[in-house]
């Protein structure tokens, strides 16, 4: 049976390749010819895996490819989903007939949902979470019930590679490893951000207290009633420097990242932290960190006719892109012309749930060198709404039902730097029509 | 005029987008030249409803469901008089459940005569309500069910789930008490209900009081798409 379904998954292997498309296929069938396969196989020692509502898929990439130039031997679900279908693809593709994964490494991304699941036949030692936070709500509920999953899936010997910055993330107990960020030049001390998902101290229900913030629940945060607090953070990144993409770690190791924006520093400890404590060679891993092929998906500027175009990239049913891409925004003081938009809420399912527009700090965009918020596609009036209700002025505020006529409008009415705050089904449409480059 | 808001446990009933609601309010009346304050109260806060004329709760998890029922309890009497005076109070999401008698097992305020159940799955539905003759568009996304409004429901369901599946109704009316489980948040999604709800609070202060007509036109144009893309057929 075992020798059979690997045999069937590695020929779905071979005929995905052939017909150029990674897929969950191989995976499916194996499984159904022996459900128990997972467990039969030989794993490799070190078995990583990262989970969390955003960041999982850079995150998981990032930390591939440091222990890829380390010159390790890795399997890696990146061709197929993070569901076990792909986990078993990604493990078929690399085993021997025999069941043993011929791997120094096996790193699973793993849907925050589906770790209850995956843990049970792979138990990972290392175990990254990158965050918890509202996230698709229709199918999530809410983000207590995806925390209760993680946390039925862990156990007490696992290494934890947390953001120690973030409160939420503390319910989650094994051999806890934090890293964070400490005061700098960009956080600040009044909070922005009005949806936080956790505001009182769990231990003794009082409200939560921060000597600074970086974004949303991030933070040096405490509770002035009991001992609860940010804990010891073991790898501190102490400056950051966006001009020159980099951010110093425990005030010795410089890294340049590549990017200049705040969730990237988070995704980049929770690789360097886990590099750490592999014992990886640190050079090295601050190469990797360099050489790391930057994703125009995600963080994309080009010029427009002597205009910057930055098209940040987000998920809609997911406030904390959106507010990701506000407190970038806002660190720039040049004129602006904002657009907004998608295709759809949702490929998954058909309805359309809009509550999530009202947990994003619109009300950021509400400064003097704020021209002009074009909505964009079918819900560009609800769009319009959520914006006038940031209070920022109806004459500032333009809707088109399609992309072509909104970028037409940009292109010859207005005239500040444009910055794309679009769900990631907007983003290569929008870049094409700006005749931008897109090299995906 | 002015008008102050309370918004109740505004930092920690919290969810799907329940600010929305607050917002929608505070910029109708501020378009009518009405002077708005807005009161934000939670846990650990004494609560106060005196100068109140609108008080507003939204949805929260579980557990912070069962801390705010908590504190809550302690007010029983300032909520109850402010119901029976006639006072506009709007809740939203699980919101609806601490009026009602119970929730699982533990004691709600016990101002209305229904009880709230946990359940091992959620609702998650688009909903078309009705409400008198306004149609009512929203979301509801919730872990629990009532069952056992019998009189005084609030929407009348068009198309979606309601207080419970496959139930015809949904929400709970009394007075100015207008509970419902529907997030959107219905109230920033809802012109006409919004209207509605502001008109009668602005009259009932100053009948003589001059109302802008047309300020909500970009509200109800998404309000209309949203018909179009989805109940066209109805």
């Amino acid at each position: 049976m075992k020798t059979l379904s690997i045999l069937i998954g590695k020929i779905m292997v071979l005929l995905g390749r052939l017909l150029n498309r990674g897929s969950v296929l191989p995976g499916y069938y194996a499984l159904k010819i022996d459900k128990h396969l997972l467990e039969k196989i030989t794993l490799p020692k070190n078995i990583i895996a990262v989970t969390g509502s955003n960041g999982k898929g850079s995150t998981s990439s990032l930390i591939v490819h440091i222990l890829r130039s380390n010159g390790y031997k890795v399997t890696y679900n990146d061709k197929g989903s993070n569901l076990t279908n792909g986990i078993t693809s990604a493990i078929l593709e690399d085993i021997s007939l025999s069941g043993k994964l011929k791997s120094d490494f096996l790193v699973m991304e793993v849907d925050e949902r589906f770790t209850k699941h995956i843990f049970k036949t792979i138990k990972p030692n290392f175990v990254v979470i990158t965050n918890i936070g509202r996230d698709q709500p229709p199918r999530q509920g809410h983000i207590d019930i995806v925390a209760n999953d993680i946390k039925s899936a862990l156990n007490k010997n696992m290494t934890l590679i947390l953001n120690g910055d973030d409160p939420y993330l503390r319910q989650f107990v094994g051999k806890n490893i934090y890293y964070g960020i400490d005061k700098n030049r960009y956080s600040y001390t009044q909070n922005m951000f009005t949806s936080l998902d956790m505001n009182y101290c769990p231990n003794c229900h009082n409200k939560l207290e921060y000597n600074y913030y970086h974004f949303e629940n991030d933070g040096d945060y405490y509770c002035s009633k009991c001992n609860f607090k940010r804990p010891n953070i073991d790898y501190l990144v102490t400056n950051i420097d966006y001009k020159n993409n980099t951010i110093t770690v425990n005030n010795k190791y410089i890294i340049d990242m590549g990017y200049n924006i705040l969730f990237s520093i988070y995704n980049t400890m929770a690789a360097f932290s886990l590099a750490n404590i592999l014992k990886l060679n640190i050079e090295k891993t601050i190469q990797a960190i360099k050489d790391m092929k930057k994703d125009t998906k995600i963080y994309h500027t080009y010029e427009y006719k002597n205009r910057l175009v930055t098209v940040l990239n987000n998920k809609n049913e997911n406030n904390s892109t959106f507010n990701q891409s506000l407190l970038y925004i806002d660190r720039f003081k040049d004129q602006k012309v904002i657009v907004i938009g998608w295709k759809e809420i949702s490929r998954r399912y058909e309805y359309d749930d809009l509550s999530w527009l009202y947990d994003i700090d619109f009300e950021i965009l509400n400064k003097k060198n704020l021209e002009c918020v074009v909505c964009v596609g079918i819900h560009a009036y609800d769009i319009a709404t959520r914006i006038k209700l940031a209070n920022i002025s109806e004459d500032k505020i333009i809707t088109y039902d399609t992309l072509e006529k909104a970028t037409n409008y940009i292109k010859k009415k207005t005239k500040g730097n444009i910055y794309g705050i679009l769900n990631f089904d907007y983003v290569k449409p929008f870049n094409e029509l700006m005749e931008g480059q897109n090299d995906n | 005029m002015t008008i102050n808001i309370g918004h109740l446990y505004y930092d920690i009933l919290n969810l799907y987008g329940a600010s929305g609601d607050v917002k929608a309010i505070k910029n109708y009346l501020e378009k009518q030249n009405i002077k708005v304050n807005i009161k934000f109260m939670t846990l650990n806060d004494e609560i106060n409803l005196d100068d109140i004329d609108i008080l507003y709760i939204g949805g929260g998890t579980e557990n912070n469901q069962d801390l705010v029922l908590k504190h809550i309890k302690k007010y029983k009497k300032e909520i109850l008089k402010y119901i029976e005076d006639n006072k506009l109070l709007i809740a939203t999401s699980n919101s609806i459940e601490l009026f009602g008698k119970t929730i699982d097992t533990k004691k709600a305020l016990n101002i209305f005569d229904f009880n709230s159940t946990r359940v091992s799955f959620r609702i998650v539905d688009e909903a078309y309500f009705k409400f008198l003759n306004i149609p009512i568009i929203g979301f509801q996304n919730q872990g629990s069910v009532i069952k056992d409004i019998k009189e005084n429901n609030l929407f009348e369901v068009l198309r979606g789930t309601g207080s419970f599946p496959k139930s015809k109704f949904e929400g709970y009316h009394y007075k100015n008490f207008y509970g419902t489980y529907l997030i959107g948040p219905i109230l920033a999604r809802n012109p006409k209900l919004l209207v509605y709800l502001m008109n009668n609070l602005i009259k009932s202060k100053d009948k003589k009081y001059k109302i802008n007509k047309n300020i909500l036109k970009i509200e109800e144009k998404a309000f209309q798409n949203f018909i179009n893309l989805h109940y066209n057929n109805i």
